[in-house]
């Protein structure tokens, strides 16, 4: 879901910057408020594996391929939507900068796509379903599993509704066929590489350091030490 | 070795094992927004570049071997990451905190 540069009038990539400048400062506030040398290590690994399987596209049906974008996936573990913001700054600025995917001038867009609205929705979404009053939905891996595929999974497609929209307002795609093949494309791509790899490293990271995971009291039985 | 430690090690380890496949078992057709734009004749020569980036579409340049390029762009992506993610947090963190590798003993 990478925009180049180009697809966009400037006079707009700047507009995008602006929308998604106080998110990063917050995100950094974020950063300063909340965290401690317990938290950094997942976050920097996180920052590494998340430009990594962004380099593995998946092949989905029509020719066409996609990637995990892996906002939802650091906002559910570290339990901020802020988190994500700031990895995926990270990652964007480097795959902009180093390796041209994306362009320059819309950075500012990218950032708010699959920063922004990917990290407030899969965490807000993740944090939506886990209140449901269904105890399968609140309690156990397998609750934690479901949850976390979900909202990856409504993350990469409201991203990509809005990407559309952007294009749209850009002048570079229709609208109707816009919404309709930037939905379905992002709708299968973010079941089989956002929602299963979210819902996969969630639950591996749990189980490895549940201490990390900010809605572990939400989910898991509390352990009774003797 | 810490927990800490420990927590990169294998993280770095599990993002590079990726980082390294990527090249090999990545599908090469267009993603969705390329698919989309290919459709659409609003999008047609729509694209520019403003900037040469060192390594474009993750391809180390100058050398022979596809494949060996796009390990070596991928994973010094990977571990670049790593350290500019685990320096700005250092910085942007709370201060006052304890260190990230306490001394053992």
């Amino acid at each position: 879901m990478h925009i180049p540069d180009g697809f966009i009038p400037l006079w707009q990539c700047a507009i995008y910057f602006l929308i998604a400048a106080p998110f990063v400062y917050l995100s950094l506030r974020w950063a300063n408020k909340e965290l401690d040398e317990r938290k950094i290590p997942i976050l920097g690994v996180l920052a590494a594996s998340i430009f990594a399987i962004q380099a593995m596209n998946i092949p989905i049906p029509w020719g066409t391929s996609g990637h995990m974008v892996g906002a939802a996936m650091a906002a559910i573990i570290l339990g901020s939507p802020f988190a994500g913001i700031l990895l995926l700054t990270l990652v964007l600025v480097v795959q902009a900068f180093m390796f041209g995917d994306g362009g320059i001038t819309a950075l500012g867009a990218n950032i708010l796509n699959m920063g922004v609205i990917c990290s407030f929705v899969g965490f807000y979404g993740f944090k939506a379903l886990g209140s449901i009053p269904v105890k399968r939905l609140k309690e156990g891996y397998n609750a934690l599993s479901f949850n976390s595929f979900v909202a990856a999974w409504a993350s990469l497609f409201i991203a990509s509704i809005i990407c559309a929209v952007e294009l749209w307002l850009a002048g570079t795609f229709p609208l109707a066929e816009g919404l309709l093949f930037m939905g379905l494309y992002h709708f299968v791509i973010g079941v089989i590489a956002e929602g299963v790899i979210t819902s996969v490293a969630v639950v591996a990271v749990v189980r490895y350091r549940e201490d990390l995971f900010a809605f572990a009291s939400n989910y898991l039985p509390r352990r009774v030490t003797a | 070795m810490n927990r800490n430690a420990r927590l990169i090690l294998v993280g770095l380890i599990l993002a590079v094992i990726i980082a390294s496949l990527a090249p090999f078992l990545a599908s090469s057709n267009p993603d969705g927004l390329e698919s989309a734009a290919e459709g659409f004749h609003e999008a047609e020569g729509k694209e520019a570049s403003y900037y040469e980036a060192p390594m474009p579409d993750y391809v180390f340049p100058g050398m022979g071997s596809e494949g060996a390029a796009g390990v070596v762009a991928i994973v010094s992506g990977t571990i670049l990451l790593l350290v500019l993610g685990l320096g700005v947090l250092v910085i942007v963190r709370k201060q006052g905190d304890g260190p990230i590798f306490p001394r053992e003993g």
